[in-house]
């Protein structure tokens, strides 16, 4: 039996990365079907798609029967599918019921649109009732840039209503609010669902989607991997391996269209000595940890991310911070590094402190920063990327033997020295970040998701190559979204969530921690228990 | 209930306010008989009326048009032409023209807002100047424009006394006119759309607004009255020249009294340009060199830009504002009653 | 029209569109790496004419000569500039308030130099200005040759500055990716303020040229802005070499219309080519498909 939403073989790439890979999912009429799935697995991609924000050029997407492949957004809303984003979206300087009022749909050419009131008081009467249904009806009159987090995603939702669409689209409608306004949107979207109204609910809190969801689809590197009810999905092993990261992905290769499979990197050659461009200052040698982070908070303007975040990274050590998805892992080692300064707390490195200093002198302090989104200088050569690391040294000499050296641990700068960095593949690219952040020879690199959108043999490689650096000398401090491939490489492991650190102890504690499932699923992990009630 | 009452009170005060200003307005003429003062009004009620209409697409939509002398000039030349082609005498019947002057300004819209719409916001701007350009240059080269030596329009046979006040009038009405449409739109569904394209467009797009269309429309719309006005200008004047015609200061100075007033707001950026065409005309009679007035304008412009970014009016209803004390704490989430969940489930079904 | 004097525009293109390059480099090099659109770049062009035209007439200095002083003054204008006004522009809605801004500014130069110089129409005088060279049966007027070499020269200084100097590295790594280039140690706000500098010294250097060979007064920096922006859009905004080739393509199309058909509808060519190109390509020729609309 079809359903109300179908999605048939979509394929849709993003340069050499493929973020949908023959996807399907079949939505059921008057259902509340769950989408999950790890980081980067395709799920608000898939959902640009179905609205039309991003147009395919193959599979099919069919709504009631009728196909609407890559039509444009404003035709998907009229025919009936809401959606609401990610990242929170109203329009912040109309009024709470002006923005309710956008999405009224009205049968009228633009000449009767300008002559007529912008809410007739039929239509206001129904905004407001849809305002009372969320909660917020009290905030009508209020410019909707002043709403809180929480009553932002209420009203986002909201407007969604007022045009009665048959299936609403909600990506991550729990994200980052507070527990009491989860169980009030649980019980708004059943109310709905009562209706008549079909949801289709990307969603990282499990608790949540477990609760409420029908069925439920696994997305897993841009491929339906399961589906089925949620005590089924939940069971199955795969699942978890799909978030925890497996041992041999086999069946989840994530294809990089422009790879050579010829041109792979070799395993590393035996390193030969190192030649130090910096007294490393921070050396400490006894037992103090190298970087100690006490009670950070810090966020982005609209709040604080992290919660008075304390932990210690010892010297001479792999430490790997995992959690799930908006824990606040990368505002973290933005703080670390400089390009963000926390509101509060401190962080001291090698004893002195180091929070609130600009990049280029942490940098000079000896940490070397590889962020999570491809950091290489696309139109330079990747010679000339990894001399860059080297970029505050003006001895050429220096630089160049420091280049050798980097070059016969990472055999591809030497291989594809003179290429444009942009021509690499992903895994290559990751490689060449790691050689540049070598150059400073610096006491520790923090590497923000070195693994993430790699086929499993360069995730190897990626591992085998931190591993190589620690054995060096180097202390790493990482953040993994493979938890278990981090965690198990690791001797020091913590875990974050919303912000607060979770747990703290040895990488393999903390991997056979019995909550670690629960943080990432909700629930038992093995006996696919009973989910808690909501409410 | 006490918020009604307040609001109705609210709505009486603002009509008495309007008619008070409009008596005002109505009556400055017949109060102030010197020339030079009416001159100044009719300049200024002409850069009123087009800063309002601009405001109409660029507050509105946040697209930032830098090229609407093109409508300025196109009508006054339709008029021009208009009045010695079709053997107007002069008088108030040339007055009648200018609806005809809209009517080209507006129809000239259509295909560059077609083209220029296609673009980013910051790309745009650099469109509407090109296109500008276009017309300048057009306009001193083509025959049919009079080429550098301009078009003379016929001379109105009014009393040299009070020369000045049918152009006054008609100002004023057109103003009255443009500001009416201003507020419809404002209020209207098409204006609401706009200004959720101003906010976020692409989300815009996604909760069913046909973007493309709303903003051609409000495109074309705003070129209506400058087309209207520019006619009047230059019907003032007399005569009409390429180079006051399609004038870059006057682009530059609709965004500036615009911005100074309050970009986006409805009376924003009228009361602007009252303030800085006054200025602007008192400062061509009183500082001789054009290069100090230039100077003058330039740091004005920066002032407001880098120091008042938002207006006055903004600015100064937002001191209004904070003066209110706050209402109810926004940090809880009122608990829904169970006769609006059940009426809403109904409604939804 | 014959085909010598087709060719001849041809050159004439050529020779033009070399300082043109350099212009509308300098300004699509500010684009690059401050995300701003500087429309006071032609008025600067002008600015630098009139400099020339001070040191020459006040001053008895040659126009070469003359820029030696030129340029430095440019470059130290750039930089205040960037450090008064554009600093200050938050990086969420820049670009535009940049053209509003730089618009301001341009309109405060005009009238700083209304007043000191009037509106009279100048022009530079050089011994060799109006002599030619005549080769194969066609004429190289010696400014144009000397404007095209001096375009030709810092083009290449550029070049050799951006890709062969730690600091040109700095300046291409900030323009390709900002959070990287902070990460590795360049002070970005500093490669940002003198590449500002660069690309509004380029225009001493244009102003002596085009003050060379047209009467200018102040307020023919719209002309020139408007030329340039079309110039850069249709080299793609931040693309120096498309920029370049832009130029050059413009110019020549410039001069073989005027001679072709009227000179007087030469310049519209521009502005319908921009405007046809961006009708069907909204990123220009050579730019990248985010400045597409939505």
């Amino acid at each position: 039996m079809s359903g109300l939403l179908e999605v048939t073989e979509v394929s849709k790439s993003f340069g050499g990365v493929r973020a949908l890979t023959a996807c399907h999912i079949d939505v059921a009429k008057g259902s509340i079907h769950g989408l999950i799935g790890p980081n980067g697995s395709g799920k608000t991609t898939l959902f640009n798609v179905i609205t039309g924000y991003e147009r395919i050029q193959q599979g099919e997407v069919r709504f009631d029967g009728i196909e609407i492949t890559n039509a444009p957004p404003d035709q998907v809303f009229g025919l009936g599918i809401g959606r609401t984003f990610q990242l929170t979206r109203i329009f912040s300087r109309l009024t709470v019921l002006e923005n309710m009022l956008v999405a009224t749909q009205r049968r009228e050419g633009w000449l009767r649109g300008l002559l007529h009131r912008a809410g007739s008081s039929s239509e206001k009467h129904r905004a407001t009732e849809l305002l009372e249904f969320v909660g917020i009806a009290r905030l009508a009159n209020e410019p909707a840039g002043n709403l809180s987090f929480g009553q932002r995603k209420l009203l986002e939702l909201a407007s969604l209503l007022v045009a009665d669409p048959d299936v609403l689209l909600l990506d991550e409608p729990a994200g980052g609010v507070n527990p009491t306004l989860i169980t009030h949107l649980a019980d708004r979207i059943n109310e709905l669902n009562k209706a008549g109204k079909t949801f289709l609910v990307v969603e990282h809190n499990m608790e949540f989607v477990m609760s409420l969801c029908h069925e439920v689809t696994v997305l897993s590197q841009g491929r339906p991997l399961v589906s089925g009810a949620p005590d089924e999905v939940r069971a199955n092993p795969a699942v978890l391996d799909a978030y925890l990261g497996g041992e041999d992905d086999a069946a989840t290769q994530l294809e990089l269209v422009s790879e050579d499979p010829a041109r792979r990197p070799r395993a590393p050659v035996a390193p030969s000595r190192t030649v130090s461009l910096i007294q490393p200052r921070a050396k400490l040698g006894g037992p103090e940890p190298l970087l100690s982070v006490r009670g950070v908070s810090a966020g982005y303007g609209g709040g604080d991310i992290l919660k008075e975040v304390t932990f210690d990274v010892p010297e001479g050590e792999i430490t790997c911070i995992v959690g799930p998805n908006g824990a606040g892992k990368s505002t973290l080692l933005a703080t670390i590094s400089g390009l963000l300064r926390p509101r509060q707390g401190e962080i001291r490195f090698g004893g002195r402190v180091i929070s609130g200093l600009a990049p280029r002198e942490i940098l000079a302090r000896g940490i070397a920063h590889v962020p999570q989104v491809h950091s290489l200088f696309n139109e330079m050569t990747v010679r000339e990327n990894v001399e860059m690391g080297a970029f505050t040294v003006d001895d050429r000499a220096l630089v160049a033997q420091r280049l050798g050296t980097v070059g016969e641990l990472y055999p591809i700068v030497r291989e594809r020295a003179d290429e444009k960095a942009g021509s690499l593949s992903g895994g290559q690219q990751r490689l060449v970040e790691f050689a540049r952040s070598l150059m400073l020879d610096p006491t520790m690199i923090v590497l923000d998701e070195p693994s993430m959108g790699l086929d499993p043999q360069t995730r190897r490689i990626v591992f085998d190559m931190i591993e190589l650096m620690n054995r060096q000398g180097k202390t790493i401090l990482l953040v993994e979204q493979n938890a278990r491939a981090g965690l198990r490489l690791s001797s020091r492991g913590v875990v974050l969530e919303n912000g607060i650190v979770r747990l703290l102890g040895t990488g393999r504690e903390v991997l056979e921690h019995p909550e670690i499932g629960a943080l990432y699923l909700g629930g038992t992990v093995s006996t696919g228990g009973a989910p808690s009630a909501v409410g | 209930m006490s918020t009604a009452e307040s609001g109705r009170a609210r709505r009486w005060l603002i009509l008495a306010g309007v008619a008070g200003a409009l008596a005002v307005l109505a009556a400055f003429p017949l109060a102030v008989t010197d020339p030079a003062a009416t001159s100044i009004a009719v300049f200024t009620l002409v850069f009123m009326v087009s800063t309002a209409a601009w405001n109409i697409f660029s507050g509105y939509s946040g697209y930032l048009a830098l090229g609407h002398a093109v409508f300025f000039g196109s009508g006054g030349y339709a008029v021009a032409l208009a009045a010695r082609d079709w053997h107007f005498k002069g008088g108030w019947d040339v007055f009648a023209l200018l609806p005809f002057g809209g009517l080209v300004a507006a129809a000239i819209a259509v295909p560059i807002g077609v083209i220029a719409l296609r673009t980013r916001r910051h790309t745009f701007v650099v469109v509407t100047i090109a296109i500008f350009f276009i017309f300048q240059l057009a306009a001193f080269n083509l025959s049919f424009t009079g080429g550098t030596s301009g078009i003379e329009l016929p001379i109105a046979p009014f009393p040299v006394a009070t020369y000045n006040n049918p152009f006054y009038y008609v100002g004023l009405v057109i103003l009255v006119m443009t500001i009416a449409m201003s507020w419809a739109v404002r209020r209207s569904r098409f204006g609401l759309q706009l200004l959720a394209i101003r906010d976020d467009e692409a989300r815009a797009r996604g909760l069913g607004v046909k973007t493309g269309r709303i903003k051609l429309a409000a495109f074309v719309l705003s070129a209506f009255p400058i087309g209207m006005v520019g006619g009047l200008y230059f019907y003032f004047l007399g005569q009409i020249f390429p180079q006051f015609a399609y004038d870059p200061l006057f682009d530059i100075s609709l965004a500036l009294m615009a911005f100074l007033g309050g970009i986006g707001t409805l009376v924003g950026p009228v009361l602007g340009a009252a303030v800085l065409e006054a200025l602007q005309q008192y400062l061509t009679q009183s500082v001789s060199g054009s290069g100090t007035y230039l100077i003058v304008y330039g740091v004005l412009f920066l002032a407001v830009i880098l120091l008042l970014p938002r207006g006055v009016v903004p600015t100064l209803t937002e001191l209004v504002k904070s003066r209110r004390a706050r209402a109810a704490d926004s940090s809880t989430i009122e608990e829904p009653r169970d006769q609006a969940v059940r009426s809403v489930a109904g409604a939804i079904r | 029209m014959s085909f010598t004097s087709l060719l001849q525009a041809v050159i004439d293109g050529i020779l033009t569109g070399g300082v043109y390059a350099l212009m509308a480099a300098g300004l699509t090099l500010i684009f690059g790496v401050m995300n701003i659109i500087n429309i006071a770049q032609g008025v600067m062009v002008v600015l630098g004419a009139y400099l020339s035209y001070a040191l020459s007439v006040h001053l008895g200095i040659g126009l070469l000569p003359g820029l030696l002083l030129t340029v430095p003054a440019m470059f130290v204008l750039g930089v205040a500039i960037e450090f008064v006004f554009m600093r200050r522009l938050r990086e969420s809605d820049r670009t535009g308030m940049s053209i509003l801004v730089t618009f301001a500014v341009a309109i405060v130069i005009e009238g700083i130099l209304t007043e000191i110089f009037g509106v009279d129409y100048v022009q530079l005088h050089a011994a060799y200005v109006d002599k030619s060279v005549y080769v194969f049966g066609f004429y190289l007027p010696y400014i144009y040759l000397i404007g095209f070499g001096l375009a030709v020269v810092l083009l290449i200084a550029l070049y050799w500055l951006l890709y062969r100097t730690k600091f040109g590295r700095a300046v291409r790594a900030s323009l390709q990716n900002r959070t990287a280039a902070d990460l590795i140690g360049i002070n970005v706000d500093r490669t940002r303020t003198i590449s500002v500098g660069i690309g509004v010294a380029v225009t001493a250097v244009g102003g002596m040229v085009f003050g060379a060979t047209n009467a200018f007064n102040p307020g023919s920096g719209y002309d020139l802005i408007s030329r340039l922006l079309a110039i850069v859009i249709l080299g793609g905004m931040g693309s120096i070499g498309g920029a370049m080739a832009a130029a050059v393509f413009m110019l020549v199309i410039n001069d073989v219309v005027a001679v072709a058909w009227s000179p007087t509808w030469a310049p519209l060519v521009f502005f319908a080519a921009l405007v046809i190109v961006l009708s069907f390509r909204p990123q220009g020729l050579f730019g990248s498909a985010a400045a597409r609309a939505q």
